[in-house]
């Protein structure tokens, strides 16, 4: 394999590695809001702002943890026929297929793209009371399907390797 | 072959869009179908305006306001507070007093959408879990409501929540929400919103529902006059119908429906939220020349029903 | 091309690629995307790709989604699970198939404070199969005996596939878990009496507990195992109870439920870093793959969708008008179940379910009954291959012994009873609708 793939395989998983370590701990900043929002509810008054900053905070967890999970193979497959493959057989399938979910992430990526520059252009804000401008969390989105768009580039060109018969590393 | 996409869910859509669109659909004999879809059945309301403009969907009927259209009008889309006393008062606002120019401007300006036409519904009655009696009853009522609405009434302690419109009955159920300030009791019945509320609040902020029909700029022009005289006669008509269905139903219900307590708050007390209004509307007037303008049309009607009292001064 | 003809070819271009072994969400996304390109074009494309993750942020139950796993996955590490299934061990080892027994009621305590069958597959599968292994239960058995019984999970309150359910069908989400728990007792009942029939039938099944072993235990250790039962019946009530009694919204009780877990774990001194750390991957992994997987289904779901594929089928329903409603339901049933043996509930629910229920309603049954007739066959979908959340589960989690067609071949008894549950409630509807009406009038 080329330097320059194995230098960027190794840059991306790393990179997967640490943002899924970030969107882990998003977990508990959801935790906290919605806690925060049973409090108020409960003995003062309730905020306006907590559900929709969950919302965000939730997709946020579940896009910027994309790569990560795609990384650490967290992802169901229908293995009725694909656990009995050899290695190589499971790399050249997926080095095909794999590609239909790289054209997948990359429409999602051009939308998430599309739809920020909509934002900033126009200076949108979310429909709701609180009205919190919608740019911010559609970058964080258009990001987390880039770096799991990257790693499935990542996870091609490691197919093709084991394909080869080499090893990445 | 029109995607056509409403803001109203599976259970009000047959009521405020399907009629316009079934009789085109006769009418037009096959040489064109229109195809209707439901609230967030193809893309979630907050992107329809986008979806239209660049053709994933061909025509909407919605307010302004729900659907974040990028437009200095947009805020006065749906609920503007006590813009209106009535249902007839939009088709006149926009026909006698020139609102009908200043959408069709602005959205040309945004490019991309062709307004249509628009038209009133139901006035914005609140109904709730717990009885409001007094404005200070308001305070800390989650309320899923029109986002302009909402954020004029958080100064009396509402809490505006949005969800997606099929999303709030049961949102009312789990407790996300105590009620809502959206509809009148037509709707809060049809759709099944007075299932899950107890009380209805006679009185309202806003006297009509600001709503409107747009289309895809491309797919307009592409329609010969014919259809295009068609399509808009048939929105007419909708209209037509939509005006008796929600007048009738308003009087009957309150009358005669059972699920649904009236309360009211006295006229003296209510007039606090109107004054809050007033400076509300200023505010919004400085915005910019669309805005001033518009709010300057409210204040002349709103200046010719007070005067010529009777049935037109009442909200 | 036809619209009809694109929809047949989306059906089948995804049941195909399926079988080539590649992620389920890209499968599914992919066939969206593609058909969405070919309908409208690069731009209208790409806007509805994202529109469904845009949809699925305004989706607000799915909130409860991690945090319901979160405390599947904290009652797993943090080994309170663990003190459940040794007080079930220690009282119910003595007999034959005892352990399996145990492990049904363990699914039943986890079913009761989870809203996923996930939870019930972790704990299950990675505490109390390993168990039942090293014991000489029957690996098929006991691999059934899990993914059965933390189908439970969905059925049994909270649930979180009811959630979505009352969403679809705007059904009270209170009234839908009432309407679950007679159903979810008696499923569970019949579960146990088929283990207990086996394993008398068939000692070797599920060998009782050794003499020796057995005579080891003392009275005292008997009473100080049931301790553990206290703590579910803590998550329960701040959880379920909070909501059920209106003092908490839905998502606040997954929030609490999750937060009353932590804070379990916390008292009984079992919460360290790594247990933290362990929880929080896990749940992000799977939560992910769920995310993923839906955000997929809602892009295939609206392009299916504005391909006009729904009303095309709504459109042969309604020719049939001539049926009687019981038959319509019927009909309607076995094509949830036969789409539920490829699909998941998932997408079913996005798929199908806006177009059934409301068919359903119209015909004039109850949907709370309904709902609970969706969520037995959401059961099945569970755990009928080739498709299934508790498969891949099962294969992600299982020791290396329990290969793939011990899964498939294990879950069959488990289906029968589940479709005898189901011929029972449609039959005698009160089953699911006394409660709710009782507790809410
Ligand atoms: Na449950
Ligand atoms: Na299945």
């Amino acid at each position: 394999m080329p330097k320059a793939i194995r230098l960027y395989v190794k840059w991306v998983d790393s990179l997967s590695r640490w943002t899924g370590i970030f969107a882990m701990f998003l977990l508990f900043a959801l935790l906290g809001i919605l806690l925060y929002s049973t409090i108020m509810k409960t003995w003062f008054l309730p905020s306006l702002w907590t559900v929709e900053a969950a919302q965000f905070v939730m997709v946020s967890y579940y896009l910027l943890g994309g790569a990560w999970t795609l990384k650490e193979g967290e992802h169901v497959r229908m293995d009725l026929l694909y656990s009995r493959w050899t290695p190589r057989k499971k790399a050249g399938v997926d080095l095909v297929t794999g590609l239909a979910m790289i054209f997948f992430l990359g429409l999602l990526f051009a939308g998430g793209v599309a739809s920020s520059y909509y934002a900033w252009q126009t200076n949108e804000h979310s429909f709701s009371a609180w009205r919190p401008p919608m740019l911010p969390v559609k970058l964080i989105m258009t990001f987390g399907i880039f770096l799991t768009l990257l790693q499935a580039a990542a996870i091609f060109f490691r197919d093709w390797a084991t394909l080869r018969g080499a090893s990445i590393e | 072959r029109w995607r056509f996409q409403t803001y109203a869910g599976a259970a009000l859509g047959p009521h405020v869009t399907k009629p316009a669109i079934d009789l085109f659909n006769r009418s037009a004999k096959g040489e064109m179908e229109i195809e209707l879809y439901y609230a967030d059945q193809l893309v979630p309301t907050g992107e329809l305006f986008r979806a239209l403009q660049n053709g994933t969907i061909d025509a909407v009927h919605s307010d302004d306001d729900s659907m974040a259209a990028p437009v200095p009008v947009s805020i006065f889309g749906g609920y503007f507070p006590f813009a209106t006393k009535s249902i007839l008062d939009v088709p006149v606002l926009f026909n006698q007093y020139g609102l009908a120019d200043i959408w069709r401007d602005a959205y040309a300006k945004a490019g991309g959408v062709v307004w249509l036409s628009a038209a009133g519904q139901d006035a914005c009655h609140f109904n709730t879990r717990t009885p409001i009696r007094s404005v200070a009853d308001l305070k800390g009522l989650r309320l899923y409501t029109f986002p302009t609405a909402g954020r004029f009434l958080t100064q009396f302690g509402v809490v505006p929540v949005s969800i997606p419109y099929e999303d709030v009955q049961v949102a009312a159920q789990t407790g996300e929400i105590s009620g809502m300030a959206w509809s009148g009791i037509t709707e809060d019945y049809t759709v099944g919103w007075a299932d899950v509320t107890k009380y209805f609040l006679t009185n309202n902020i806003s006297g009509a529902w600001i709503g409107s029909w747009f289309v895809n700029e491309k797919r307009w022009a592409d329609l010969p006059q014919h259809l295009k005289d068609l399509w808009l006669t048939c929105v007419q008509a909708g209209h037509n119908y939509r005006d008796q269905w929600y007048w009738g139903g308003e009087a009957k219900l309150r009358a005669q429906g059972e699920k649904l307590e009236l309360t009211t708050v006295p006229a003296d007390e209510w007039a606090e939220i109107e004054k809050a209004a007033m400076v509300f509307w200023d505010e919004v007037a400085e915005d910019n020349e669309t805005t001033a303008k518009v709010v300057k049309t409210f204040k002349d009607y709103n200046g010719v029903l007070t005067k010529s009292g009777g049935v037109y001064a009442c909200g | 091309m036809s619209y009809e003809l694109i929809a047949a070819l989306m059906f089948s271009s995804m049941m195909l690629m399926l079988l080539t072994g590649q992620r389920v969400f890209a499968v599914i996304g992919f066939v969206g995307a593609a058909a969405a390109l070919f309908l409208w074009g690069g731009t209208g494309s790409f806007n509805m790709a994202f529109s469904s993750a845009m949809k699925l942020m305004r989706w607000y139950p799915m909130l409860t989604l991690p945090l319901f796993v979160f405390m599947g996955y904290m009652l797993a590490e943090s080994r309170i699970a663990d003190d459940l299934y040794r007080m079930f061990h220690v009282w119910m080892g003595s007999i034959r198939g005892g352990l399996a027994i145990g492990t049904m009621l363990l699914m039943i305590v986890i079913s009761a404070i989870n809203g996923l069958s996930v939870a019930g597959m972790a704990v299950g599968a990675t505490i109390a199969l390993p168990e039942l292994l090293r014991r000489g239960y029957d690996k098929i058995m006991v691999t059934g005996v899990i993914q059965g019984g933390s189908t439970l999970g969905i059925l049994l309150p909270p649930s979180v596939v009811l959630v979505l359910y009352g969403m679809i069908a705007r059904q009270p989400v209170g009234h839908l878990w009432m309407a679950g728990v007679f159903p979810g007792l008696l499923m569970a009942s019949l579960f146990l009496l088929y283990i207990m029939v086996r394993c008398r039938l068939n000692p070797e099944l599920g060998p009782p507990m050794p003499e020796e072993e057995r005579a080891k235990i003392t009275r005292a250790d008997k009473l100080h195992a049931l301790q553990a039962g206290i703590w579910p019946f803590v998550i329960f009530f701040s959880m379920t109870g909070l909501f059920l009694t209106g003092v908490t919204s839905l998502v606040e009780s997954a929030a609490v439920g999750a937060a009353a877990s932590t804070f379990v774990a916390l008292i009984r001194r079992r919460l360290t870093w790594d247990v933290l750390y362990q929880t929080a991957r896990k749940t992000l992994g799977v939560s992910c793959m769920f995310m993923w997987l839906i955000m997929a289904a809602l892009c295939f779901g609206a392009v299916f969708d504005g391909l006009g594929a729904v009303k095309s089928v709504e459109r042969l329903f309604l020719n049939d008008w001539g049926l009687e409603p019981w038959q319509v339901l019927l009909m309607m049933q076995a094509a949830f179940l036969i789409l539920g043996v490829f699909l998941d509930d998932t997408a079913m629910l996005v798929i199908v379910a806006p177009l059934f229920i409301p068919l359903a309603g119209a015909l004039g049954f109850d949907l709370i009954w309904y709902g609970v007739l969706y969520t037995i066959t959401c059961q099945v979908a569970y755990v009928t291959p080739p498709f299934g959340y508790n498969l891949f589960l099962m294969r992600a989690m299982a020791p290396p012994e329990i290969t793939l067609p011990d899964i498939y071949r294990s879950i069959w008894p488990f289906v029968a009873i589940m479709l005898l549950t189901l011929l029972i409630i449609a039959l005698y509807p009160p089953i699911a609708t006394w409660l709710p009406n009782y507790v809410y009038s």
